[in-house]
């Protein structure tokens, strides 16, 4: 052993410039340009972050102060005292949201399935990127389409129908004018589809084989493996895409604005025209007075940065759930 | 149960009958599921056509309209004042253009300097950031455009330059892109395998040659889809641009000033009620619709290639 020690080429460290050298880089892991580089990065990012927050705080604090939390839910809109009716717009927000997801989510779902497990790989991937590179469209295209060519469609044909349409008609009442509730929430669903298709196939595409062959040998027809073991595997995964596009729906602004008729009353049906929180923020902010005005415009900005971050980490948290689960 | 009653050759022992009568369940079972199979297939079928219907009607309907539209003077004249005939909107594809090469010039060597961050450390620092970036992913973009204007247009705002310009919209794309790119940056570096960083590491390569030479080299493709991709999805966004580069009627090339951008344009002019002026949205629509996708299928395009070279 003693032998063998001696054979073993003496430390660095005796030799001054090498010491030095090794401790330079243990102190700056690759040079001093490299750590100012990504450190410099990651402030700068964070930064934003902070900017972004502050700056909505700050902004919307006036109006705030001015009318309380009840600011949050109120029902009136007062030019001359600066006052939006926060509650119509949110409920707007919602029901256009909820209107999408039942829309998107039921499509978007047996579409992922048809694409991930029933058809064959030869159909199967050229929509998979069709599906994948429409989700690019511009949504300000969507909403020239929806305004110029599905409103006056709706406005003629669908609403008219879908009035005569024996449950739903208790939703849709009141004359069909084309921009309406109705309309920004088929609207949405048409921008939110890709992305639920997109996450739910990847999702699907997951789950192990071994499960698939366990249901397939038990008897399982193609369905029922889909039904049995597909969808329940990719449970979490379907459940983080619909988050997603929830978080998409109720944060998108210009399509719904250019849609939805924007009226300040609550709704008495999804044939009405209302405003969501995007949309009444678009039309209300270039005018608004600095001041109070700009501030309660600021404030509905706050409320729905909040509301979708809270969707937003809802689903990440689904979704890093998924990941763990996968994992083990 | 009629098919169960005894017939020439039926079993006659109790086994036999229990057997042939499981054996028929079984049967009609099967004949059942697969009737359901088959009705969940059309059924799934008919859902892709429903989701694929809007969105491939939504595309012809806009090659439809704007393809009349376009011809040499549409892209390269400037904008007439209205009730004038003609006029077309190279100042919108030249600020288009503008804004988001400075937005992109701004969020990609701070997104990827981040990303090196994130990839480097593994912390509570590491793990926040990433939490902010995926927040920030899905902050609405007109959150993004009121914050802009608050700090570099309005008076008393933190960088206020005091009047609307194309660099303030430029800086809000750029926010909008930033958590795109990061997370699209870091999860390449990250596919290069731990193993080629550990050997030229072992060498005594200095963490950044390392980076340079071992990381951004491997993870290239990655990273170039994932700008790319950031970049098409800010070139379409028109909430950030409404109140920062507001839009103009110039040519210009100045971004201090109001910059033209093509959202802004489909927008103002679609929203209107003349035929002439919707003419003009529709164009404008085709154009910046041809230049997403032309974007998207180039950065699948490349990171197929250099996927493939790498290999």
């Amino acid at each position: 052993m003693t032998t063998l020690l001696e054979e073993v080429p003496p430390p660095l460290a005796p030799v001054p410039g090498v010491a030095r050298a090794l401790r330079r880089r243990r102190r700056r892991p690759g040079g001093r340009l490299y750590a100012v580089l990504r450190i410099g990065g990651a402030l700068v990012f964070g930064a934003v972050v902070v900017a972004l927050v502050t700056t909505l705080v700050s902004g919307s604090s006036q109006a705030f102060g001015h009318f309380g939390p009840s600011l949050l839910w109120s029902g009136t809109y007062n030019v001359t005292k600066d006052q939006y009716p926060t509650g119509v717009f949110i409920v707007g927000t919602l029901v256009t949201t909820a209107v999408a997801l039942v829309l998107a989510v039921a499509v978007g779902v047996a579409t992922a399935a048809f694409l991930s497990e029933l058809a064959p790989r030869a159909v199967a991937a050229p929509l998979s990127v069709a599906v994948d590179l429409i989700a690019a469209v511009p949504s300000i295209v969507v909403g020239l389409w929806g305004l110029l060519v599905l409103s006056p469609a709706f406005a003629h044909h669908v609403e008219p129908f879908l009035k005569r349409v024996p449950v739903l008609e208790w939703l849709l009442h009141g004359p069909a004018l084309g921009p309406s509730m109705l309309l920004a929430g088929v609207v949405l669903a048409v921008m939110i589809l890709p992305t639920v298709v997109a996450l739910s196939r990847t999702a699907m595409a997951g789950v192990d084989v071994a499960d698939r062959e366990a249901a397939r040998a038990l008897g399982a027809t193609r369905w029922q493996v889909v039904r049995t073991a597909v969808i329940p595997g990719a449970r979490s995964g379907i459940e983080a895409s619909v988050t997603l596009g929830m978080g998409r729906a109720m944060g998108e602004t210009i399509a719904v604005a250019m849609v939805i008729g924007n009226t300040y009353t609550i709704p008495h049906s999804l044939l009405a025209p209302g405003a969501t929180l995007g949309s009444a923020v678009i039309n209300n902010f270039g005018e608004a007075n600095p001041g109070l005005d700009r501030s309660a415009v600021v404030a509905l900005v706050l409320v729905l940065v909040a509301i979708t971050a809270l969707v937003n980490v809802g689903g990440q948290l689904l979704l890093r759930a998924r990941a763990r689960a996968t994992r083990t | 149960m009629t098919a169960l009653a005894p017939g020439p050759g039926a079993p006659t022992d109790a086994i036999g009958v229990r057997r042939a009568f499981v054996r028929e369940r079984a049967r009609r079972s099967l004949v059942r599921r697969r009737l359901a199979s088959r009705a969940a297939l059309v059924v799934c079928a008919g859902a892709l056509a429903a989701s694929l219907a809007p969105l491939v009607g939504l595309v012809a309907y806009t090659v439809g309209r704007g393809w009349p539209v376009l011809d040499g003077a549409f892209l390269t004249h400037e904008p007439t004042p209205p009730g004038v005939p003609g006029g077309g909107i190279a100042n919108a594809i030249v600020g288009s253009v503008v804004i988001v090469a400075l937005g992109a010039a701004m969020a990609v060597p701070v997104g990827v300097a981040a990303a090196m961050f994130l990839l480097e450390r593994r912390g509570r620092i590491a793990t926040t950031l990433r939490f902010c970036a995926d927040v920030l992913t899905g902050v609405p973009s007109i959150a993004i455009g009121i914050v802009a204007y608050d700090l570099l247009i309005a008076p008393g705002g933190l960088l206020s330059l005091g009047h609307y310009s194309g660099l303030s919209g430029s800086v809000a794309l750029a926010v909008l892109m930033l958590p795109i790119v990061v997370r699209a940056s870091e999860a390449a570096m990250a596919a290069v395998p731990a193993e080629l960083r550990e050997a030229g590491l072992a060498l005594g390569v200095r963490r950044s040659r390392v980076m340079r030479s071992v990381v951004l080299r491997g993870a290239l493709a990655g990273l170039v889809t994932g700008n790319l991709l950031a970049v098409a999805r800010a070139v379409g966004e028109t909430a950030p641009l409404l109140f920062t580069a507001i839009g103009s009627q110039l040519f210009s090339l100045d971004p201090t000033q109001p910059m033209a951008a093509m959202p802004l344009v489909i927008y103002n002019d679609g929203t209107q009620p003349f035929p002439a002026a919707q003419q003009i949205a529709w164009g404008t629509a085709l154009v910046l619709l041809a230049l997403v996708l032309v974007l998207s299928v180039t950065a699948r395009a490349a990171a197929a290639r250099l996927n493939r070279r790498a290999r």
